[in-house]
């Protein structure tokens, strides 16, 4: 054997079903799977803010609770924060400590629906039926919420998995997945907080 | 490995209080600055937000680094 195809042998990594190599992979494969998704999410968040621009401009936002907002949006923010915090440690393999956090995410998560679904849409002046605007508002919310509750479901199911021993530094594609979705309906938020919140004055 | 958490964990710790600073800087901007074009300041900051997220809390350079890169 020649001195070539040895140098061949020791670079070209063995792929076999349940491999590091193999799960390196299928992480990859599904990490642009996740992003594909994110990406065509955001078109549908796109339209409605284009929606919402479209019918109020940069002169009017619906008339909602100032402190409620901002303190909802701290909330998510902060959430975003123990997310990462949560994903970092599971990369060094620390369970503990990403059970632990991930726990403070999902408090967070849910302390943030609460906010916009329990408390916002019902001190709002206005019901979903009462004209464009307020139609767009809740859709707007609703749907966002809805991504958060679907976030708090995901987060949950790996959070549990983790408990029982499922992941660890070198695999935890799922941690990620979770992590990344979380993220992004943060990033949507940041969009949604000032056009449903702070741009123009309040419309009744 | 420790120091290489360590550091990790501060870069998290170094963009929140970032994006809490410009969360409290935008709801200033939407409470007491009524012109037209605050909408655009509060969409550049949003944006702004939006990129560091993107950048180190979602990881979307790794989709872009291949596997030998990685390991």
């Amino acid at each position: 054997m020649s001195t070539e195809n040895l140098a061949d042998m020791e670079i070209r990594p063995t792929i076999g079903k349940g491999s590091l190599t193999d799960y390196r992979y299928r992480e990859g494969n599904n990490r642009l799977g996740l992003w594909l998704f994110i990406i065509s999410d955001s078109f549908v968040f796109a339209g409605l803010l284009i929606s919402r621009y479209y019918l109020l401009g940069f002169n009017y936002h619906p008339d909602v609770n100032q402190i409620l907002g901002i303190a909802v949006t701290v909330m998510l923010v902060i959430s975003s924060y123990f997310m990462f915090r949560a994903e970092t440690l599971m990369k060094f393999g620390d369970i503990r400590g990403f059970t632990r956090n991930a726990l403070v995410t999902m408090i967070l998560g849910a302390l943030f629906l609460i906010g916009v679904v329990g408390v916002e849409w019902q001190i709002a002046p206005a019901g979903p039926n009462d004209g464009a605007v307020w139609s767009l508002f809740y859709t707007m919310t609703g749907f966002h919420a809805f991504h958060v509750f679907t976030g708090l479901i995901l987060l949950f199911v790996v959070w549990r998995k983790a408990r029982m021993g499922k992941y660890n530094a070198d695999r935890h594609w799922g941690v990620e997945a979770a992590a990344v979705y979380w993220h992004f309906v943060d990033v949507v938020w940041f969009f949604f907080y000032p056009a449903l919140y702070l741009i123009g004055r309040p419309i009744i | 490995m420790e120091d290489e958490k360590k550091q990790a964990l501060r870069l998290g710790t170094n963009i929140i209080l970032f994006l809490l600073a410009l969360t409290v800087v935008e709801f200033f901007i939407g409470a007491y600055l009524k012109i037209w074009w605050a909408g655009i300041i509060l969409l550049i900051v949003s944006t702004t937000k939006s990129v560091f997220v993107v950048r180190d809390y979602m990881h979307v350079r790794r989709l872009f680094v291949g596997e030998e890169e990685r390991h």
